[in-house]
This record gives C-alpha cells, structure tokens and sequence, in this order.
C-alpha cells in the first residue's frame, strides 16, 4: 500500500522540451549565502496549487541554497499549479532575473493530495538546476517512535509530510537503515523476544529475519552494493562485528576483543571499509575496519565519548561526540582527521544520518528527557524540527533515505 | 487446552534437554575454577560460544523470581555486593535441572542506544559466566540485551539510573 503511493509519484513525473536549451550557468557562491528566489510569478488555483507553492516555498528555504521572497529576487519563477480534475498540474520556469536566462522548465502532474510531493520533485529540480548540487526534499526519513505506547519504526516525507508507521511488532525497535536503492530497511526488534535483525521490503510489507544467533543480534547495515550485512553479534561471547553475506549467509568476524564490545557499524562509500564503536580504549570511540578484517585504526582521540557514525556519500563521517554532560554531532573527514563541530546548543544531538544531498543530517535531539528529529544544516542554517507540528511520543534514530 | 499440552511439551523438552547436555562440551573445563566467588580476567569470562537458543514462543516464562544484579556506570563487572544474588540463582539452578535461565542486560539512558545494546550484552555475559563459574552448565544460560530500551525506574536522576543498570533473571522451562 506504500508502494502503490510512491509508484503513483514517480510514474507521473513528465519533462518538458524546453530542457535542451537552458543554461549551464550556475549559482556559485560561498558556504552560508544564499539566493533570492522569486516566487510571486508562480499562479496558482484550488487547494492542490496552494499546497504546492507553500510546499515549494519551504523546500526552498530548507534546501539551504535559497532565500524564497514574494518579489525582485535573484531568480524567478513562472508558471502554474492548478487542479486538473482529482490532479494538480503544475509549470515551473526558472529565469535569472540580470539577463533573464532560462535556467529550467518542468511540467508535473500528481493526485491533488500529493501536491506537496509534487513540489518536493520540483524543489529538487530547481536546486538541482540552480546550484548544481543534489536536493534533498523528495527523499524519505524512516526513524522510531513512541506514539502507539511501544517502538516501532515510522516513515516521513523529508519535510514530515506523509507520515506511517511501517512496524506493529508490539515490542521494540532499534536502529533502522535504510538499503543502498531506498527500497529496504533493516534494523532490529524483539518481535520473537530476543533482539534479531530482520530485512523488511518498504512497497510490499514483507520481511525476512536475517540474524537470530544466540546473544546479541544488533547494529545492522547494508553495504553499498547491497550484498552484505556488518552487524553486531555476541554468538561467539562477547559483542563483536561480523559482516554477513545476505545470499550465501556466511559469516566473516572482524574484530576480536574480548575484552571491549563493539556497536553501530557504518560502511564507507566504497564498501571497503566500516567505522564503528569500540570500547577497547576503555571509552567508546570510532575505529575503522577493512570489510574483510585486519588491524582496526583508532579514527577520534579527542573527547571521552564519540558514537553512533554514519559514513556519509560524501566521504565524512557524522557522529555524536560527549562534550561536557552533552552529545553534539560532529563531522570528521577520515582522510585528514579534520573535525567540525556542527551542534552547539544547550540540548543532546545523537543518531546523526547525512542526508543525501551531502549538506545536512537527521538527529535526534533531547532536551528535558523529550526526543524529537530535527534537520541540521552543516553549512551554518539553525537546526530545524523534522514534524512542522508536534506528535504525541518520543521520536528518535533518524534514518535518511538514500535517495 | 493448555494443560493437555503440558506433559507433551515437557517431554520434548526434556529430551532436548538430555540432547544438548551430552551435546555441550566445555572446552576448558568451564570456569569452575571461580567457584570461590571470584571471577578471573575478562580475557577469562568473555569469548565461550552461546548455546542454542529456544525455539521462538516455545517456553514458559518465570519472571522477578530474583533479585536483579546492579552494575556501576559504564561497567560490566558484577560487583562484590551482588554476587551472592547470582549464588542463589545458582544454587536454585542446581536444585531445578529443568529450568533454564534469561539473563537480561540492561543499561540506563545516558549514551547511545546501538552501544547500549553491547554493554548491556556485556552484563548478561558476565553474569553468565558468573554462573558458569559456579557450576551452572552454560547451555543452561540464554543472554538477552535491552540497552536502554526497558528501563526499571522512569526517574531521570542518579537513584533511578542506578535502578536501570541492572541483569534480571527469568527462568523458562
């Protein structure tokens, strides 16, 4: 039933002529500016057209790269959003204002009540076209909530919308990660009593239990090519990282430390390697592991704690490091070492995932014992709620769609 | 229609009980060693293979038949004030060979979920081998983590933290 809703978006999605002759002129400014964006040329009709140019308008504005405004801006947009029986058609046109170079033009078509998604594809497109970089508002978050009273796993638009819950294992849910194709999410749940790591198939529901050894069967993550599973598993006593291949099922150990537990395995871009936590130091820190083993490389000296990595497709890895009482989330580039510090606030950030634009991450944010998901920005915008309005529970492990 | 199934089940499981008794081999002659009451290094008690698990939904479950084991923050060790609770369970084992035992792990809020989940593996591993020092056949012992997931006391201060660090037991049959 998910998926029936997701096709339905994508199947609609039609490309103008005009593309061929726009400009390959870019915006190129420094980390931080941003482009004004003239929306007031956009008309707009019924309810589908307002609830795509609010949409847009504030796709826009969280994409980083843009001040939308209602007048002279840098950019302008043209065309339309109208109702078309039970669609919304809309026209997007996107002009340099100094010599009115057309930069693109797009036409859409979706069922009225997913004009925001509408406006997702095209914000994306805009950005795209503009900037030259990836956007990120018609990606998915998937992440665990409170609202029944258990854990389950939930999905969200990247700007909250459409939000479901994909689990009903009545007990609890840990961790989930989406798939390189964004089509499975795999994370663990108690659901046979005992923490195992189950694969489940977004469109379709199904799942398929993927670990249950005896122990600890926790932390999973798919490589890049799809093909294995770095997870945790104390099968053999203790914690340890083991990568499982998903067709053949075998089972490779990585480390061997019994005196330490390891967690929250990530791959690189590449699948050659994972990071992950280790408490040999005697204090979790992040390591890096060849993916067929060998010696693991201490990757953060600095601070008591530093958790929950995630390795983006940009090559950085997010992750939450203890300042003081408090986690903030950090960015380090393994190659040099460089590390950013991209949360300071008087609250827990933890759980970091990157989106797929390469510029922001999801986490979760504590303050006062409430979690929620909040969007962080690490070119410099404040961090922003995930949900515009607030839902019943504790939501947290935020996980961005790769695509 | 419970009970018709009771001596079936109870047969079964104790031939696979039987089965896996002759089946589990200690390779170093467990860690009997201990019995004293002191657990050797943690080279000595992490690193023996888990036994078999139960077959989903197939056990009956005794819960808060013991007391819980308390741990200090970010450690593993079973600490000197909290041994004799695992000996009572021990000596409970000892006395009920059909039972088998869950030892829970579990952790209170501060850090990271996924690690959470790893050391509170850590604790349900050490007191099993607590256990196993104490004579207790290891494929007696199923561990179980919660992390952080199964908190005893909602309170978020230093009293309801120490509540949280805790190995419970739940015997099954």
């Amino acid at each position: 039933m998910i998926g029936k809703m997701t096709r339905y978006v994508f199947g609609l999605l039609l490309v103008t002529g005009l593309s061929a002759v726009h400009a390959q002129v870019r915006v190129t400014k420094s980390a931080g500016e941003k482009s004004t964006i003239d929306l007031s040329g956009l008309e707009v009709t019924g309810a589908g057209g307002q609830l795509f140019y609010q949409t847009l308008e504030r796709d826009l504005l969280r994409s980083g790269w843009f001040t939308p405004v209602r007048g002279a801006g840098e950019f302008r947009i043209l065309g339309s959003a109208t109702a078309d029986g039970r669609d919304v058609k809309a026209e997007v046109r996107v002009y340099r204002t100094g010599d009115q170079r057309s930069m693109m033009g797009k036409a859409y078509r979706e069922q009225v009540a997913n004009a925001d998604r509408l406006a997702h594809r095209a914000a994306d497109d805009i950005v795209e076209a503009l900037t030259g970089h990836k956007g990120m508002a018609s990606t998915r978050l998937a992440m665990v909530g409170t609202l029944s009273g258990k854990k389950e796993v939930y999905l969200s638009d990247a700007d909250g919308g459409h939000m479901l819950q994909l689990t009903r294992d009545n007990s609890v849910s840990i961790a989930p990660k989406w798939g390189p194709l964004g089509d499975k999410l795999i994370y663990t749940s108690f659901l046979k009593k005992f923490p195992d790591v189950y694969l489940i198939d977004v469109a379709s529901g199904s799942r398929d239990r993927i670990a249950n050894y005896p122990g600890l069967n926790t932390g999973a993550d798919i490589s890049p090519n799809g093909q294995d599973v770095a997870l945790i598993l104390s099968k053999d006593g203790n914690p340890e990282l083991y990568v499982k291949n998903l067709a053949s099922g075998q089972l490779t150990r990585l480390t061997r430390s019994v005196r330490a537990a390891e967690a929250s395995p990530s791959w690189s871009p590449d699948g050659s390697q994972i990071v992950y936590v280790s408490d040999q130091s005697g204090r979790p820190q992040l390591y890096t592991i060849s993916r067929s083993g060998g010696q693991p490389r201490r990757l953060t000296t600095r601070g008591t704690e530093n958790v929950s990595p995630d390795w983006g497709a940009n090559g950085k890895i997010a992750y939450a490091g203890k300042f003081g009482p408090q986690y903030q989330i950090c960015v380090i580039d393994p190659r040099t070492g460089e590390i950013n510090q991209i949360t300071r606030e008087s609250a827990d950030y933890e759980d970091p995932s990157w989106a797929p634009d390469g510029r922001h991450i999801a986490a979760t944010r504590t303050q006062n014992y409430r979690s929620s998901i909040y969007i962080l920005d690490t070119m410099g915008d404040r961090p922003v709620p995930l949900m515009r309005f607030e839902i019943k529970g504790d939501w947290f492990s935020p996980a961005w769609s790769p695509k | 229609m419970k009970k018709r199934w009771f001596p079936v089940v109870m047969m079964g499981l104790v031939v696979a009980i039987a089965f896996t008794g002759c089946k589990t081999k200690r390779k170093r002659g467990g860690l009997n060693d201990n019995v004293g009451g002191v657990v050797g290094s943690e080279l000595d008690i992490y690193g023996d293979p888990l036994g078999a698990r139960p077959l989903d939904g197939s056990m009956q479950e005794f819960a808060n038949q013991f007391m819980p084991v308390y741990f200090e923050y970010d450690s593993s060790s079973v600490g000197p004030s909290e041994r004799v609770k695992v000996e009572e369970v021990a000596s409970y084992m000892r006395s009920n060979p059909t039972m088998d035992i869950i030892v829970e792990g579990h952790c209170d809020e501060r850090g990271s979920r996924e690690y959470n989940m790893a050391l509170g593996e850590r604790r349900a591993l050490a007191v099993r081998a607590y256990l196993i020092g104490l004579g207790i056949d290891g494929g007696r012992i199923q561990t179980k983590s919660y992390g952080e997931e199964n908190p005893a006391s909602m309170t978020h201060d230093e009293d309801g933290w120490a509540q949280n660090r805790r190995s419970e037991f739940v015997l099954f049959y």
